[in-house]
């Protein structure tokens, strides 16, 4: 399989990702289409890395998936103080900014 | 102290701006020890200008004592400060202003120790300004002399009466017209709009002389293409100018000086909106020669309107201040006239008018605020006969209205004397006209005014038996600024030899007939 | 003493006089050590003053002119302006010699007057009086000595500015207060004019010297005499001199009678070189002269109040000088010009001296004075007849050399003018001392005195140059021109004429017990005319314009032009009301716009931009 196979894969699930956090209400639901853009980036990284037969995208990927898990400990924690503050994980929620 | 000597233009200016620091150490309950730093800090400063004045060679004129320190290399941007005639006169200036606007903030009882850092931080950067010979940090000081007066109006400001009326009385009800965050915000408003149009050109100015230097000197030496001059001289104009009081960007000034604290009116009147009007001639006429000439007649032209527009407008005040203040933008028009005229005695005439019109507000300023703290009202129509219970007020103020409506002997004549010679040299006569007639004018106010506050039968006579003459501190303030505008009155070659040196040199760039004028004077 | 230093302590005494009295306050709350003080240097340039005259009287000094830079200047090119330099300095010669004398001694007689008039004033207010007095002499006197045009507009400012504060001394009297205000405004309204000739002047000729040759001479004296109408009060801009009666007696004798409204004439007397080449402003300045000498002598026929009388003759006595000056005589003028201020300081300070015994300014309050203050009487009969033209008194001489000239000049119509206020001159003259001294005693006039000693002495002493002046005429002239040869001509036989029947139909009038009533009546419109104040109204009517154009100004700036700047950031801030609806605070919105803004510029990439 070729590369256009790995990057149609990861534009559906960057497409799915993006539908996600467009349409979910849900708090963690959004962060976990979040995870699915994410990964369809890290899935391009690897793939690219292989083609071009070089480590570096792989090198980024690996960086690319700890920042990953970082930003879902920042995402759930907001989540949870979010909930604590609200009762509830609906994202509308949380739009006190605009004012 | 070789030192002090060769980085005396640093001192000069860092002096203040250590003096402010200092202060961030002092307990804001020690209101004594923090006008005495304040003091010092400035008297430094005057010091270090006079001996500037004294040590200035006025045979070989140019740039002395120049001081380089390094900032970004790699762009071409240095701190470096030196004197030239200008220079000299205008710090003078500066150093008498802080001096005695320290001294006339003596009796500061809200939050001193905030009022005197930003005071003196606003000071350096006037300093700055003066002494700068880098493009980009001349822009930065300047920067740092405008910013603090948001604070210090915002802050320690007054209000002023002004009713919601005229075609755009729905917006009047949109703001607190008059107050003292309205007169702030759009003080600073206007003068940043000012600001960006200067950072354009100044940017423009770089890059069109190869991007390596911002040295004024070096970028005077450019010979920036005629199209470029064209477009930038109305900006650096119009920018400036919105600090000088340029019509129509002039509006901030009275609400600004009305609601400004005595200390501040001081030293905006007094000396910051001559930064916008030395930046015009400085930036403005020096680099962009063509530029200058081609647009002079517009310039001008709009300080006629300043000139007239100003003193009719002042004459029908009743507020103490706005009076005042409609007198500063007139005056300041006289400073633009003069520069305007592009002769060696119009641009004598201008930078002597800072110098003069600075001593002269000055003086003004502090007067206001002491018959303000003692009679709590600024309404014309209320005062009366004050001079029973303060002759020595009443006498200053006399003596500043006459140097104001250009009574010779006095530091506000010769100025508007050599503005008007040099304006008919020009062959501008109606200038030279509106000149006289907006002297005339000031006349006509400036002595109504003193009159309906000073003398005749005032209003009851036990509402004012409570007034005072001026105390311990205020009588420096009055007698430095006074004796100055005596002084400098009756023999202004003691400023003006400074100056001539100056514009006689930079004129002919500016001028075109050059050489033939520089070996007439010799 | 050299010449120069003598001018320049004849200058500089009165100013450190001044300064000192400033400066050390217990000497000017002293009151009399400071009056004493300033006499004591009026005294000594008075010295200085005839020491100069004297050696010139000789015949063996040559004019003195010594020059300093005052302003650095640099010209337009070549030329003329390539050497020209603004300097101040000292000349003396004929003229500011006369001149000097003339101004340190009536300075002299008034301030040793004002000891004795002024002695009832707070001794702090005595003192600030005695300052003045001192710049008055300062200014006036560096006036005088001017070497150029320049000087002379600085010395004529500080004298109007003197005038001003002279005029306001009692400034909580609100009418005095806003006569010293009228008084700077008028004159300061043309001094606008002198101001103009100066830069036209320099920039013709790169020079403030009224000796230079002039392409520009007409409008240079043009613009010369439009400032001389306003100091030296001449018509339309008279009407702050009879409002500057507000002053102290003494102030009016000094400043606005013999010295600083003579600055106007005095200006033209200097400058005679620049208007000698500008025959047209002469001719303006006959006209203007002479029916200001008319008109202002009509307005004192009626007026009821001594000060008044006397403001109003000294405007008509200035328009005589302008008129001679006009008609080319400079010796005239300038002759006048002493004569005048003799004896119309006499006239003041004697008034001074009436109003000082009796408490009062208005005629009507007078009367009888003769047989209780004889001095007095005695001296202000002198000075009415020295004004009137009797022959043989300082006013004659002047009088008749002015006619002459108008005469020889063919201006027919001044010539007519001048004569008929001769006769009115002495008419009015007559009126007030038939009234004040010899008319029936009135209440305030009963118990009536003479005053001390320092208010007499000064009186005897201008007596003399009242009465006897007008013989050293040759001689005077001489010091600066052709000396003149006095002789009764036709026309100063006809002009002595008029002035004796004046004097004997004011003796109808007012001195015959009954008789005359119905010429009185028919001075009534003329009274009513001038008492109502027509040319006051109109100078209250031009302020009134004035302010209000004042007030459209300052509205349109306020409402206006300050509207439109608060306007943009009204507009700003709506802009801003709108635009916060795009700000819903939904997350998901703003991927919604984010995904569609990174399709649509990928989009671009991938079809259009090929």
């Amino acid at each position: 399989m070729g590369l256009t196979g790995y990057l149609l894969l990861a534009a559906a699930l960057f497409s799915l990702g993006v539908f996600g956090v467009v349409t979910r209400r849900n708090a963690i639901g959004v962060l976990a289409s979040v995870e699915l853009m994410a990964n369809a980036v890290n899935l391009n990284l690897v793939a690219f890395s292989r083609h071009h037969a070089g480590p570096t995208g792989q090198v980024f990927a690996l960086f690319s998936i700890a920042l990953t898990v970082a930003e879902v400990v920042v995402g759930l924690a907001l989540v949870l103080l979010l909930f604590r503050a609200k009762g509830d994980v609906r994202i509308e929620l949380a739009s006190e900014l605009k004012d | 102290m070789p030192f002090l000597e060769s980085h005396l233009l640093g001192v000069i200016v860092a002096a203040p701006f250590l003096a402010a620091l200092a202060l961030l150490f002092v307990s804001p309950t020690r209101p004594g020890a923090i006008r005495a730093i304040s003091l010092v800090g400035a008297l430094v400063s005057l010091a270090g200008s006079v001996h500037v004045a004294l040590g200035y060679d006025l045979a070989r004129g140019g740039l002395q004592r120049a001081e380089r320190y390094p900032l970004v290399p790699s762009l071409g941007i240095d701190l470096s400060l030196a004197v030239d005639g200008w220079s000299v006169s205008l710090l003078l200036l500066t150093g008498v202003i802080i001096v005695t606007g320290v001294l006339a903030s003596w009796t500061l009882t809200d939050r001193p120790r905030d009022f005197f850092v930003l005071l003196l931080v606003l000071v350096a950067g006037v300093f700055g300004v003066f002494v700068c010979q880098d493009l980009f940090v001349f822009f930065l000081f300047y920067e740092i002399a405008v910013l603090p007066m948001y604070l210090l109006i915002g802050i320690w400001g007054s209000r002023g009466k002004v009713p919601a009326a005229g075609p755009f009385a729905f917006v009047w009800r949109r703001f607190d017209v008059g107050g003292r965050e309205y007169a702030a915000m759009k003080l600073t408003l206007m003068l940043l709009v000012g600001s960006a149009a200067i950072l354009v050109v100044i940017l423009a100015l770089y890059s069109a002389a190869g991007g390596s230097t911002f040295d004024l000197q070096a970028l005077a030496r450019a010979r920036f293409p005629r199209e470029l001059q064209l477009w930038a001289f109305p900006l650096l104009w119009l920018g400036f100018g919105s600090l000088a009081g340029v019509f129509p960007f002039h509006t901030w000034s009275p609400d600004g000086h009305a609601a400004a604290p005595t200390a501040v009116s001081m030293l905006h009147a007094g000396v910051l909106m001559k930064l916008g009007a030395f930046g015009v001639i400085r930036v403005g006429m020096l680099l962009l020669p063509e530029g200058a000439s081609y647009w002079a007649p517009t310039v001008g032209g709009v300080a006629v309107i300043n000139v007239l527009y100003g003193a009719i407008c002042a004459l029908t005040q009743r507020d103490l201040k706005y009076v005042i203040a409609y007198s500063s933008v007139s005056h300041m028009g006289v400073v633009m006239l003069g520069a305007a005229t592009l002769t060696v005695d119009g641009w004598n005439g201008a930078i002597y008018q800072m110098f003069a019109h600075g001593m002269m507000t000055g003086l003004f300023f502090a007067l206001v605020g002491l018959v303000y703290d003692r009679a709590h009202t600024r309404w014309v129509p209320s005062m009366g006969g004050f001079a029973r219970q303060m002759p020595w007020v009443a006498s200053f103020f006399v003596l500043a209205g006459l140097s104001s409506l250009g009574l010779p002997g006095l530091a506000g004549f010769v100025a508007e004397f050599l503005v008007f010679l040099g304006a008919w040299q020009s062959q501008h006569y109606v200038w030279a006209l509106a000149g006289v007639l907006g002297a005339w004018v000031t006349a006509v106010y400036v002595l109504r005014v003193g009159r309906d506050i000073f003398f005749g039968e005032g209003p009851r006579s036990d509402e004012i038996h409570h007034l005072t003459d001026a105390r311990r501190s205020e009588w420096g303030a009055l007698w430095v600024l006074g004796a100055c505008l005596v002084v400098f009155g009756s023999y202004p070659r003691l400023i003006l030899d400074f100056i001539h040196v100056a514009t006689l040199e930079y004129l002919p760039r500016a001028a075109g007939a050059a050489s033939a004028l520089l070996e007439a004077s010799r | 003493m050299s010449p120069l230093y003598t001018a320049l302590l004849c200058t500089f005494l009165p100013l450190a006089a001044a300064l000192v009295l400033v400066l050390v306050s217990p000497l000017r709350r002293a009151g009399l050590a400071a009056g004493l003080f300033s006499v004591a240097t009026a005294l000594i340039a008075f010295g200085g003053a005839v020491t100069l005259l004297l050696e010139r009287w000789s015949g063996a000094a040559t004019p003195v002119r010594e020059t300093v830079r005052w302003l650095p200047h640099a010209g337009l090119g070549g030329g003329a302006h390539a050497r020209a330099v603004i300097e101040l300095g000292v000349q003396i010669d004929g003229i500011s010699a006369t001149m000097l004398v003339v101004v340190t001694a009536v300075a002299a007689c008034v301030q040793i007057f004002s000891l004795g008039y002024m002695a009832g004033e707070p001794k702090p207010d005595f003192g600030r009086y005695f300052t003045w007095q001192s710049l008055f002499l300062f200014s006036m006197n560096s006036l005088v000595v001017a070497p150029n045009l320049l000087q002379l507009f600085l010395g004529w400012e500080l004298v109007g500015l003197v005038s001003y504060l002279l005029i306001g001394y009692w400034w909580s009297k609100p009418s005095a207060a806003r006569a010293a205000m009228k008084a700077f405004w008028m004159t300061k309204l043309a001094d606008m004019g002198l101001i103009l000739a100066l830069l036209v002047l320099f920039v013709d000729t790169g020079s403030f010297d009224w000796t230079v040759t002039t392409s520009a001479a007409g409008a240079v004296t043009l613009l010369l005499f439009f400032a001389v109408m306003g100091k030296s009060a001449q018509f339309p801009l008279h009407v702050w001199l009879p409002d500057a009666m507000e002053g102290p007696t003494p102030v009016s004798a000094l400043l606005h009678a013999a010295t600083m409204v003579a600055a106007g004439v005095f200006l033209v007397v200097r400058a005679f070189p620049l208007f000698e080449q500008a025959p047209t402003t002469g001719l303006v300045m006959a006209y203007v002269g002479a029916f200001t000498a008319l008109f202002a002598a009509v307005i004192a026929v009626v007026q009821t109040d001594i000060k008044k009388v006397l403001a109003y003759s000294t405007c008509s006595q200035l328009g005589y000088m302008v008129a001679a000056l006009g008609a080319g005589s400079q010796v005239g003028g300038f002759f006048h010009l002493t004569t005048h201020a003799c004896f119309k300081a006499l006239l003041f300070l004697a008034a001074g001296s009436i109003i000082h015994g009796v408490h009062s300014n208005e005629l009507s309050h007078m009367g009888g004075l003769w047989s209780r203050m004889r001095v007095t009487s005695v001296a202000f009969l002198v000075g009415a007849l020295a004004l009137a033209g009797v022959p043989g008194l300082a006013g004659f001489f002047s009088k008749d050399l002015i006619l002459e000239h108008v005469l020889e000049r063919g201006l027919w119509a001044p010539l007519g003018a001048l004569l008929v206020a001769a006769f009115l001159t002495a008419f009015y003259m007559g009126r007030v001392t038939l009234v004040a001294l010899f008319g029936r005693p009135s209440a305030h006039a009963e118990h009536a005195h003479e005053g001390g000693v320092s208010l007499l002495a000064p009186l005897v002493v201008l007596a003399v140059p009242a009465a006897g002046v007008g013989w050293l005429g040759a001689k005077l002239s001489g010091l600066y021109a052709a000396p003149v040869h006095f002789h009764l001509s036709p026309v100063g036989m006809v002009a002595t004429g008029l002035a004796l029947a004046g004097l004997g139909l004011a003796y109808w009038m007012f001195g015959a017990p009954q008789g005359g009533g119905r010429l009185r009546a028919a001075f009534a419109p003329i009274g009513r005319l001038a008492r109502s104040g027509a040319v006051n109204a109109r100078f209250a009517w031009g302020y009134g314009v004035l302010g209000g154009v004042s007030s459209i100004f300052a509205w349109f700036d306020r409402y206006v032009i300050d509207g439109l700047m608060n306007g943009l950031g009204y507009a700003t801030l709506a802009l801003g009301a709108r635009l916060r609806g795009l700000q819903t605070g939904r997350a998901q919105d703003y991927v919604y716009v984010l995904v569609a803004a990174m399709l649509g510029v990928g989009a671009y990439g991938a079809f259009w931009s090929r």
